[in-house]
C-alpha cells in the first residue's frame, strides 16, 4: 500500500439530523437475508436508510462499513480494505486472511475461504456494508464477492448500495428469498414523508398542495426536494417559488443548484468549484488548493448549513461533497474556468503527496495533465506497489502516461514492462524494453539497474514463450549485471537463471545458481520467496539422486518457515516434500506424520500448488502400503486440482497415474495412457519427457514386451547418465534388472542389480526396490544368497516382501493360483518355449502340461497370450 | 438489416429526461445538447466505439440523470 489505510473508508456515517425517519423502510431491512440490495441512482438516500437501520441494531451486531470509490476498482485494494473492515468490526477475523492476501501467492478463493470460516467460527452477528459497489467495475471482484455471498454463514448479513445491480446473481437469490431489496420506488419519499421533511424537519410552511406539485416535479426524488427546500428557506413567496419550479422543463438538479448556489456569496461559490475536484476535503488542502485561507471556517458553515457536505469522521475534520452535487460543481468548473483546472490538481497533488497520500496524489497528477510530476510519483512508489500485488492500480496509472513520458524514464519502461508481465500480460512489453534500452543513461547504477531489469524480463518473456536458448543468454546477462546490485536482484536473477537451466537439463548448473538464489532471497528478507525456490532446489537434489541432500534443504526449509510464523506459507510445501524423502527412504510412519502436519495446516496453506503435490505425496504412501486403488483416486483429484507453475514439469500427474495404474493391476488403462500421452518407443529423449519414457518402459515391461522395454532402458540409463541425473539412473537400473529375470537373463539380472545397490545405499533409497514387489524380492533374495548378506540388503528384502499382503487374496481370482502355477504363469509370459521353461523350473513337461492346462482353467483362457493378457489384467505379473 | 461492429464510430442519440444546460456541453465533448418537447434532451454525436458510450452512460449515470432511450443514427441523415 503507497500509505496508511485511509480510515475514513471505515467510517460509518452518523444519522443526520434532517433526516425523516421512515420505519416503513427500516421494516423492511430488519428481515434477515443472506444479501440486502440497495440499488438506486445518486440522491435517493441510500446511505441515510441505511445509517438510520444500522442505528436500530443492538451492540451485539458488529458493522462492518466500507465506502468505495474507482480506486478500489483494484482486486487487491479491494479485498484488502473489506478484510480490514471486517478485522475492526470483529478483532481477529480477518487477521489469517489478510496475511494470506498480502502474501501475493494465494488465490483470492483461498483468501476468501479463509475468512469464511473465520466468520463462521466468530459466531457473533455481523454487517457488512459495502457502500457506492458501483464503483467497482471489475468482473473479478464481482466473481469473489459472489463467492463471499455464496459462503456467509447465517450470522452475516452483505449488505450494498449502489446506482447499478451488481452481477451476483440477484435472480437466483430472489427466488431462494435469500435476497432483500429496497430499489428507487421504495427509496422515494411519499408524500406524507416530503411533507414531514418540509414542515417538520426543514422548519418551512408548505401546503399540501404545493408538497404534491414538488413532489410531482422531482418524483419523489429526495436529493432534488432537499435542494428544493434549501431554495425555500427565508423565502416568503414558497407557492410561487414552487409554481416556478414546477413549470419549468430544466433538468431539476441543475435548476435547485442554481437556486442555491446563486445565494451564496461569490468567496464561497468560487471555493465550491474549485474544490469540486477533490474526492475528500479538509480545511488545511482546500486552502492550497484555492490559494487563500479561511477553508476550514467555510467548511464548518456549510456543514452547519446542512449544504452539499458529507462528514467524513467524527471530528469534522474530513468530508465529501453529496455525490450530484459534486458532479454539478465539476461540471461548472469545465465550464467557467477550465484553464484553471490543471492547476487545482497540481496543487491537490503536492498537499497529498507532503500529506502521504500518495495514490490520491498521483490520482490528481494524472487528472490535472501533470504527467511529468505523476511519473515521478510513481516511479518511488512502484516496487513497495508490486511487493503489495498492486499491479492493476499500477497498470491503470501507467497507461495514463502518455508514452513520451514513460520513454523517457527507462526506470519506468521496465516497471511498466514487469507490471505487465505480472499480470500475464505481453502485450508491448518489448516495445517497452527496447524503450528503456534506448533511453538508458545516468550514472552507472542507474545504467546497470535498467539494463539487469530488462534482461531479466525478456528472460522471463522468453522463459513463458519456450524460448530456452533466449532465456538462457538473457537471465545468464541478468545474473551478471545483479552482480552489483542488492540481495533481491541476485536473488531474482540467479532463480530465473536456476529455472531455465533446469529446464535444459543442465542439473548441475542449475544447482549452483539455486543455491546463490535460495542464500540471496533468505539475505534480502524475503522467507516466503526463498521457501518456495526451496522446493525447485530439492526437486532438481532429487532428480539429481542426493535424497539426503534434498532431505536437508526441507528441513532448512522448515526451519526459515519457523522463523517467520509457525503457520507460515511454504511450511506445507516443506512437509509434503520432507514426506516423500522419507516415503523414499522406507520410513513410512515418518512420512504419515509429515504428512498429517501439511494437512493440519489447511487446504490453503501452502503455494497453489501444493494442493497436487500432497495428493501425489499421499498417493505414494497409499501405494507403499499396499493400497494401489486409494493411489488412482487420489491422484485423479490432484489432476483436478492442478494448477501450474513457473517450474518444468518433470513429474506430470498422468505419468504418475499410469505407474498407479500398473501397482492396481489395470495394465489396459495404463496403456491407454501411453496411447493418449503419445509416447512411444521411437521418440527422442530429453529430460523433460524423462519420466514418461521411464512410465513407457514400465508399460511395456507388464504387457510383456521385455526387449523393447530392455532397449528402451537403456537409452535411458544412458541419457540420464550424461544429465548427471541419478536418481533416473537408478530407476532404470532397477527396471532392467527386472527385465533381465523376465527374460530369464538371471545372471545380467543381478549384475545390474548389484550396480543399482551400490547406487542406493549411501543415499538411503528403499522405495525404489520395494515398491517392484515379489519379483524384486526373489532378486534380493539371490542376489543375497550369491554375495552374502547385508545389513541394507536385509533392509530392502524386509521391506520388498514384508508389506505385501499375501500374493493368493490379492489375485481377484475365485480360485486363486498356487505358487507353482505362479511360477509357471510368469514364465508363460516370457519368449521361452515349453522345454525351456520346465527346465527353468526343474519339472517334467508333463507336470508343467498340468500346471498349465491348470492355470488356463483358473484364469478362464484357452491360450498362451490369453493367459498372459489375463494375468496381467489382474496384476499376476506384478510391476510398476 | 444494418449492421453496427461495435469496435467503429458510430452515431447515437441518447434521449434523458430534463432539460439540460449548455455548460452540460462541455462534459459530453464533441455531442451536440439539443431540448425537446415533454422534457427531454437528446444528447447526439459520433461515439469512437462501445467503450466510449459505455463512458457517456455511466456520466449520465452519475449525474442521476434518468435515461429513456439510446438509438444509433444513420449517419447519413442525422434529424
Amino acid at each position: 500500500m503507497t500509505g496508511p489505510l485511509i480510515t475514513t473508508k471505515f467510517h460509518v456515517p452518523a444519522r443526520r439530523t434532517s433526516s425523516v425517519s421512515r420505519p416503513r423502510l427500516t421494516e423492511r431491512l430488519a428481515v434477515g437475508a443472506r444479501l440486502v440490495l440497495v440499488a438506486a441512482p445518486a440522491g435517493f438516500g441510500k446511505t441515510s436508510t441505511l445509517t438510520e437501520w444500522l442505528a436500530t441494531l443492538g451492540d451485539d451486531t458488529a458493522v462492518a462499513w466500507v465506502s468505495l470509490d474507482e480506486r478500489d476498482d483494484d482486486e487487491n485494494q479491494f479485498w484488502l480494505y473489506v478484510l480490514s473492515a471486517l478485522d475492526r468490526a470483529l478483532p481477529g477475523v480477518g487477521t489469517a486472511a489478510l496475511d494470506l492476501l498480502s502474501s501475493g501467492t494465494s488465490t483470492v478463493e483461498a483468501v476468501l475461504a479463509t475468512l469464511i470460516n473465520d466468520l463462521d467460527a466468530h459466531d457473533a452477528e455481523a454487517v457488512l456494508v459495502l457502500d457506492d459497489l458501483h464503483a467497482v467495475d471489475n468482473p473479478a471482484i464481482h466473481a469473489g464477492l459472489g463467492f463471499l455471498v455464496e459462503g456467509l454463514p447465517a450470522n452475516v448479513r452483505l449488505v450494498v448500495a449502489t446506482r447499478t445491480d451488481p452481477p451476483l446473481s440477484l435472480a437466483r437469490l430472489r427466488a431462494r428469498g435469500e435476497l432483500v431489496e429496497l430499489r428507487a420506488a421504495d427509496l422515494r419519499f411519499t408524500p406524507d414523508e416530503a411533507s414531514r421533511y418540509l414542515n417538520e424537519t426543514m422548519g418551512l410552511t408548505v401546503d399540501d398542495d404545493d408538497v404534491k406539485a414538488l413532489g410531482d416535479r422531482t418524483e419523489g426524488w429526495i436529493a432534488a426536494i432537499q435542494l428544493a427546500a434549501l431554495s425555500l428557506q427565508g423565502r416568503d413567496d414558497a407557492a410561487a417559488f414552487i409554481a416556478g419550479f414546477a413549470g419549468d422543463d430544466r433538468y431539476v438538479v441543475d435548476y435547485l443548484i442554481e437556486e442555491v448556489l446563486q445565494r451564496q456569496d461569490e468567496a464561497v461559490r468560487t471555493f465550491l468549484v474549485e474544490t469540486s475536484i477533490l474526492s475528500r476535503l479538509t480545511g488545511d488542502l482546500c486552502d492550497a488548493v484555492t490559494g487563500t485561507t479561511g477553508g476550514g471556517g467555510i467548511l464548518e458553515s456549510l456543514d452547519r448549513a446542512n449544504l452539499f457536505l458529507v462528514p467524513l469522521d467524527d471530528r469534522r475534520e474530513w468530508y465529501r461533497y453529496h455525490h450530484l452535487f459534486g458532479e454539478m460543481l465539476r461540471a461548472r468548473l469545465l465550464d467557467e474556468r477550465p484553464e484553471r483546472v490543471g492547476e487545482l490538481h497540481r496543487r491537490a497533488s503536492e498537499w497529498l503527496e507532503r500529506d502521504g497520500q500518495t495514490a490520491e496524489a498521483i490520482g490528481h497528477a494524472l487528472d490535472g495533465g501533470a504527467y511529468e510530476r505523476a511519473a515521478v510519483l510513481i516511479l518511488a512508489a512502484m516496487r513497495t506497489m508490486q511487493q503489495h500485488r498492486q499491479e492493476a492500480t499500477l497498470v491503470q496509472w501507467l497507461e495514463q502516461l502518455p508514452r513520451e513520458v514513460v520513454r523517457a524514464t527507462p526506470g519506468l519502461s521496465v516497471g511498466f514492462a514487469g507490471v505487465l508481465l505480472s499480470s500475464g500480460r505481453t502485450d508491448g512489453v518489448e516495445a517497452l524494453l527496447n524503450d528503456a534500452e534506448d533511453a538508458v543513461g545516468g550514472d552507472a547504477e542507474s545504467i546497470r539497474a535498467v539494463r539487469a531489469g530488462v534482461a531479466l524480463y525478456r528472460a522471463a518473456q522468453a522463459l513463458t514463450r519456450g524460448d530456452l536458448d533466449t532465456a538462457f543468454r538473457q537471465s545468464a546477462t541478468a545474473v551478471e549485471l545483479a552482480d552489483g546490485g542488492g540481495h533481491i536482484d541476485r536473488g531474482s536473477a540467479t532463480g530465473l537463471h536456476g529455472l531455465v537451466l533446469w529446464a535444459r537439463g543442465d542439473l548441475v548448473a542449475a544447482e549452483a545458481s539455486w543455491a546463490t538464489s535460495l542464500d540471496s532471497l533468505y539475505r534480502a528478507g524475503h522467507r516466503s520467496d526463498m521457501i518456495g525456490g526451496s522446493i525447485a532446489m530439492a526437486d532438481i537434489l532429487l532428480a539429481r539422486g542426493r535424497l539426503r541432500d534434498a532431505r536437508d534443504v526441507y528441513a532448512r526449509g522448515l526451519e526459515v518457515a519457523a522463523e517467520i510464523d509457525p503457520a507460515r506459507r511454504g511450511a506445507a510445501d516443506m512437509y509434503i516434500g520432507m514426506s516423500e524423502v522419507l516415503r523414499e527412504q522406507g520410513d513410512l510412519e515418518g512420512a504419515r506424520r509429515q504428512l498429517a502436519a501439511a494437512e493440519g495446516l489447511g487446504e490453503y496453506a501452502g503455494m497453489p500448488q501444493s494442493r497436487h503435490r500432497r495428493r501425489m505425496a499421499a498417493a505414494g504412501l497409499a501405494q507403499a502400503e499396499g493400497d494401489p486403488a486409494s493411489a488412482v483416486a487420489l491422484l485423479e483429484d490432484a489432476e483436478r486440482l492442478y494448477t501450474p507453475d513457473f517450474f518444468p514439469e518433470v513429474r506430470p500427474i498422468s505419468a504418475l497415474r499410469a505407474r498407479m495404474l500398473l501397482a492396481a493391476g489395470r495394465v489396459a488403462d495404463a496403456t491407454e495412457w501411453v496411447r493418449r500421452r503419445g509416447v512411444a518407443i521411437g521418440d527422442d529423449l530429453s529430460y523433460l519427457r524423462e519420466y514418461d519414457h521411464v512410465t513407457l518402459a514400465r508399460v511395456l515391461l507388464a504387457t510383456g514386451r521385455v526387449d523393447d522395454a530392455t532397449r528402451l532402458l537403456e537409452r535411458l540409463r544412458d541419457t540420464a547418465e550424461e544429465g548427471k541425473r541419478g536418481g533416473s539412473v537408478l530407476e532404470t537400473l532397477v527396471l532392467t534388472s527386472l527385465a533381465h529375470q523376465r527374460a530369464g537373463r538371471t545372471d545380467a539380472a543381478l549384475t545390474t542389480l548389484r550396480s543399482a545397490v551400490a547406487l542406493a545405499e549411501p543415499e538411503g533409497y528403499l522405495r525404489v526396490f520395494a515398491d517392484e514387489g515379489e519379483p524384486m524380492g526373489r532378486l534380493l533374495a539371490a542376489l543375497t544368497k550369491r554375495d552374502g548378506s547385508t545389513p541394507y540388503l536385509r533392509r530392502l528384502q524386509t521391506a520388498t516382501v514384508g508389506a505385501r499382503i499375501p500374493q493368493a487374496s490379492r489375485q481377484g481370482l475365485i480360485d486363486p493360483l498356487s505358487d507353482r502355477e505362479l511360477d509357471v504363469l510368469r514364465l508363460l509370459g516370457s519368449d521361452l518355449g515349453g522345454p525351456e521353461i520346465a527346465r527353468e523350473l526343474v519339472i517334467s513337461l508333463n507336470t508343467l502340461r498340468t500346471h498349465t492346462k491348470n492355470v488356463y482353467a483358473k484364469l478362464g483362457v484357452t491360450s498362451r497370450r490369453e493367459a498372459v493378457r489375463r494375468a496381467a489384467e489382474l496384476g499376476l505379473l506384478t510391476s510398476r | 438489416m444494418t449492421s453496427f461492429p461495435s469496435s467503429s464510430p458510430q452515431a447515437y442519440e441518447i434521449r434523458v429526461s430534463g432539460h439540460l444546460d449548455a455548460r452540460w456541453a462541455t462534459r459530453f465533448d464533441g455531442m451536440t445538447l439539443t431540448p425537446t418537447d415533454g422534457g427531454i434532451t437528446a444528447i447526439r454525436g459520433v461515439l469512437a466505439d462501445q467503450a466510449a458510450l459505455h463512458g457517456v452512460l455511466r456520466q449520465l449515470r452519475d449525474a442521476g440523470l434518468p435515461l429513456i432511450s439510446v438509438l444509433p443514427l444513420d449517419t447519413r441523415s442525422p434529424s
